[in-house]
């Protein structure tokens, strides 16, 4: 049998970095005999020269452009080297591969991802009545289109969150700063914008995999102990905490998730504050893998059907450091990136 | 529960909180307190503990080990029954 060939995309190991190195890295450290594609959207991704991860990387088109572009890519691919599964590992590209998974089943292409209504339960704005389900809670949250309706919710508040509907989020104590941000996200992201009430506790975190029944093939909380400057996780350490892990449990039985995901939450106590729940792996997915609980491997073995190794106990007091890193390599590898769109990463 | 018994602490006085991921470090005393703590030591038995291994005035140790023992109240690691 020919060995598997599985796909990820997020291969932006930047400073603000996506999920599929890690994810690439998990499934290299496991025991599933494959090979592994880079899907990116841009030329500059590191994972395109990171030939201890990836065998070979293509360029795709954006996932704005629709899905024809991205399916027919996806079809060259198959044919010229070979793809068997993909792991999408970006948000923008989720509900085009949610929407198309029959028609890449179809064409010998599978996926672990949730359906069109699962997704749509844990979307930012509808989080407000389904945190109290799985018995969270979520901080008021207005939906709002205009800079006019900050300054009536600045007249009873003196801090707040701006959030994307997708992406970003800052916090700001003045009409300025939020005036400053609602416009440049929605600039980027579009709308509606967010705008969601300072709560207090300790910021925490869980990864997880829905095995699409109910149950789950895994999770790791974590706690961030340094970010960046855009509250990306630097370091970190492993932590046991029952009222999260009981709340992702229902947030996967409620759903019957299917595919990875991330609870981000404020927590004081036992009262767990609904941040937002990604429908992906987050960028520290390797974390997982480094303390036992490997979840790329998990959601590889459900899809071959073998039984997935259920283990969910890990160390707690383990960290993990983010570091920068460089590598030297052929500007050939660059140009066939510009002109052709792939790389052999693994042979240049 | 009283979060105390779950802390991890090392012989240097660094501490680990397994549930929130809260990291701090405990002086000498500190940590002479908090082990006692751990183990229901009464006050008594603690204030006779720090006398003995610090030179310090039973009421000063006394003093000591409550204001601590607060902290260790408004931090939500200890639980005191009234």
């Amino acid at each position: 049998m020919s060995k598997l060939t599985i796909g990820v995309s997020g291969i932006n190991a930047t400073s603000n970095p996506g999920p599929g190195i890690p994810v690439a890295k998990s499934l290299k450290e496991s025991d599933i005999d494959c090979k592994l594609v880079g899907l990116s959207y841009d030329v500059n991704d590191p994972g395109h020269y990171l030939s201890h991860y990836l065998d070979k990387s293509y360029i795709l088109p954006y996932p704005t452009n629709g899905w024809d572009g991205i399916y027919k890519r996806l079809q060259h691919i198959k044919k010229d080297f070979g793809l068997d599964v993909i792991i999408p590992c970006l948000d923008a590209e989720l509900p085009l591969y949610i929407k198309y998974a029959d028609e890449l089943k179809k064409i010998g292409i599978e996926t672990f991802l949730p359906t069109q209504k699962q997704f749509e339960l844990r979307n930012k704005d509808k989080l407000t009545g389904f945190a109290e389900k799985i018995g969270a809670i979520y901080p008021k949250t207005w939906k709002i289109y205009s800079a006019n309706e900050l300054s009536k919710i600045f007249a009873d508040h003196t801090e707040v969150m701006v959030k994307g509907q997708y992406y970003k989020a800052y916090k700001v104590n003045n009409l300025v700063d939020a005036t400053k941000y609602f416009t440049s996200i929605a600039k980027e992201w579009g709308f509606p914008i967010l705008i969601q009430e300072v709560v207090k506790g300790e910021e925490l975190n869980l990864i997880g995999v829905g095995d699409g029944k109910g149950g789950n093939l895994g999770m790791v909380a974590i706690k961030k102990q340094t970010t960046t400057d855009i509250g990306k996780i630097w370091s970190g350490v492993t932590i046991t905490h029952d009222a999260l892990t009981k709340v992702a449990e229902k947030f996967v039985k409620k759903t019957k998730w299917r595919g990875p995901f991330e609870v981000e939450c404020i927590v004081d106590g036992d009262k767990i504050q609904l941040i937002e729940i990604n429908p992906r792996f987050p960028a520290w997915a390797y974390f997982a893998t480094g303390v036992g609980i490997n979840l790329p491997e998990q959601i590889i073995k459900s899809i071959l059907k073998q039984k997935p190794s259920k283990i969910n106990s890990y160390p707690s007091g383990k960290m993990f450091i983010r570091y920068t890193d460089e590598i030297i390599c052929d500007i050939t590898q660059f140009s066939n990136l510009v002109t052709v769109g792939e790389n052999h990463v693994s042979t240049n | 529960m009283n979060k105390i018994k779950s802390l991890v602490i090392n012989e240097s006085g660094f501490t680990f909180d397994p549930f929130t991921g809260e990291t701090f470090t405990l002086n000498e005393t500190g940590a002479v307190i908090i082990r006692q703590l751990r183990e229901d030591a009464p006050l008594a038995e603690i204030t006779e503990e720090l006398t003995k291994t610090f030179d310090v005035s039973a009421g000063d140790a006394y003093t000591d080990i409550l204001e601590f023992r607060n902290k260790l109240v408004i931090y939500g690691l200890l639980e005191v029954s009234a």
